[in-house]
């Protein structure tokens, strides 16, 4: 069957994790059966002969091999012929061996017509209660490492395989950067707090400097108690000149 | 004669009004900040564990700076009445004191206003977001503080991460760690919830369609009220100390001539 999986075409943010990713799922791909409906599994094998270091997401530690010679693409090594859930497409001791089989289905569970307003969509490794169950090879658990992977789809029945599709384009998972690496200096001075500082500096320069001016030339004439008295005389002053205002005219009279 | 009463009277008048503005300015200053110290937007524990809490220290100076200036204010009006000399020495000699702490206030709240990046939020959620093997008592206690102060975040403002959910994708955390990638691609608070706090729809949250998850970034949720509350006490400290620079020379000047 000509049609190459791939991922889906929706704007989802799950899209693409560490871990999982979401295809589209194969409606009318397969030809219809009458009797004996087939299933359909997925098949999802590491891609390239470069086996990734660092430790996969469930634990298990990913075989370090030779980094400079390339091994067979699981790809190549994929025999088409191997019925799903049995040992040698286990989820459970993928990425040792090539490839897993898992997402198994009813062909009837991809009818051609689409309902309108579901999501339909497949997303890979979304089970993670039994990968590590050895009595579920066909479980769909989280993808150990960032990959580059490729999928494809197998119809199976009683008779045996029926049909594949092809392989689809490799698909890398994001890998996370550590937290450490993000640089948290601050990003420089601002221009308003340039701002404040030098002009709340200036204003204080400015009045230390008057009160010390003040202090220093008026520091002589401060201590004398005549001041007080001429202010007192001065308010006197004043008083007297209001209260005497009206006498003053008529004196001059 | 009455010319110069006139005039000594209408500068009186002046500093009289000058003090009066200082006082209310300064009640005003306390209330501000009686109001952020209060943080009713719950974000002081992200700063106390960035160590970076000084734009509430700088709060607090203000309140107490506040109170300064209306009891100053007050005996600046007494002095300027009386014209005594002795006030109003005290009355500038405090001035300028409540000047420099307003002073330290404001730049200090100004400057590590500066120091609050996206980065600093993000690198302090990634490493202690739901961090549970802490190494003593005060990172455990940091660690809750930053979690509820997260998860409220997170609830309220309907947003996930600093920049977004990809935050968590892009960079290893202590979430990572204990909860898996592929049943957690983003924490449960990140969901839109219903009224009972549980996913509307769990598997279009994990698949991140929208409608279903809280696709923007809480920056601005947090930056919006440390900005008004950093700029709020350096910039209102500035104006206030602005027109105490008037009042203090005006004063200074008055007092230089009461001699006469």
């Amino acid at each position: 069957v000509s049609y190459t999986p791939r991922l889906t075409r929706r704007p989802l943010a799950g899209r693409l994790t560490a871990s999982t990713f979401v295809l589209e799922q194969p409606r009318c791909i397969f030809p219809e059966a009458q009797s004996d409906a087939p299933m359909i599994w997925l098949v999802v094998a590491l891609d390239g002969g470069r086996w990734r270091t660092g430790a996969s997401a469930m634990g298990c530690a990913v075989p370090r091999g030779p980094l400079l010679t390339r091994r067979p693409a699981a790809t190549e090594q994929f025999d088409p012929n191997t019925e799903p859930e049995t040992p040698p497409l286990a989820f459970q001791t993928f990425p040792n061996n090539t490839a897993y089989a898992t997402l198994g289905t009813s062909l009837n569970n991809y009818p051609c017509a689409q309902p309108t307003g579901d999501i339909t969509v497949l997303r890979v490794g979304s089970e993670t209660a039994c990968s590590r169950d050895p009595n579920r090879p066909s479980c769909n658990g989280p993808l150990p490492g960032p990959g580059p992977y490729r999928v494809k789809f197998v119809a199976w029945n009683s008779s045996g395989l029926q049909a594949e599709t092809l392989w689809s384009e490799p698909i890398t998972l994001l890998k996370a950067r550590p937290a450490d690496d993000l640089p948290v200096t601050g990003s420089g001075r601002s221009t308003g707090m340039i701002v404040l500082t030098s002009i709340l500096s200036i204003l204080f320069a400015v009045l230390l400097a008057c009160l010390v001016a003040l202090l220093v030339t008026c520091s002589d004439s401060w201590g004398s108690s005549s001041f007080f008295s001429t202010k007192t005389d001065a308010v006197s002053v004043r008083r007297y000149n209001t209260h005497h205002v009206y006498d003053q005219p008529a004196a001059r009279l | 004669m009455a010319k110069d009463d006139n005039s000594v009277r209408i500068f009186q008048g002046l500093l009289i009004l000058g003090n009066v503005v200082i006082g209310m300015c300064g009640i005003a200053l306390t209330a501000e900040c009686i109001f952020f110290v209060s943080d009713p937007h719950g974000l002081y524990p992200l700063l106390e564990a960035a160590e970076n809490d000084d734009i509430y220290a700088a709060a607090w100076i203000g309140i107490f700076v506040g109170f300064a200036l209306l009891a100053l204010s007050v005996l600046g009006i007494i002095g300027v009445i009386k014209s005594n000399r002795t006030l109003l020495m005290v009355y500038i000699i405090l001035m300028l004191i409540t000047f420099a702490f307003e002073m330290a206030s404001c730049i200090t709240a100004a400057t590590h206003r500066d120091f609050l990046t996206p980065n600093l939020f993000l690198k302090q959620m990634l490493e202690r977001y739901e961090k549970q093997d802490t190494d003593n008592n005060n990172d455990k206690l940091m660690s809750e503080g930053v979690t509820k102060t997260w998860n409220n975040l997170m609830l309220q403002n309907h947003c996930c991460g600093v920049h977004g959910p990809s935050d968590w994708q892009q960079y290893g955390s202590a979430f990572r760690s204990t909860h898996s990638d592929a049943d957690y691609p983003w924490p449960r608070q990140c969901c839109v919830l219903d009224a009972r706090e549980s996913p509307i729809n769990l598997d279009g949250c994990k698949l991140g369609v929208p409608g279903y998850y809280n696709s923007n970034g809480c920056y601005d949720a947090i930056s919006g009220p440390m900005n008004r509350q950093a700029w709020g006490v350096a910039w209102f400290g500035f104006a206030i100390l602005c027109w105490t620079f008037l009042v203090l020379l005006g004063t200074m000047f008055y007092w230089s001539r009461i001699e006469y």
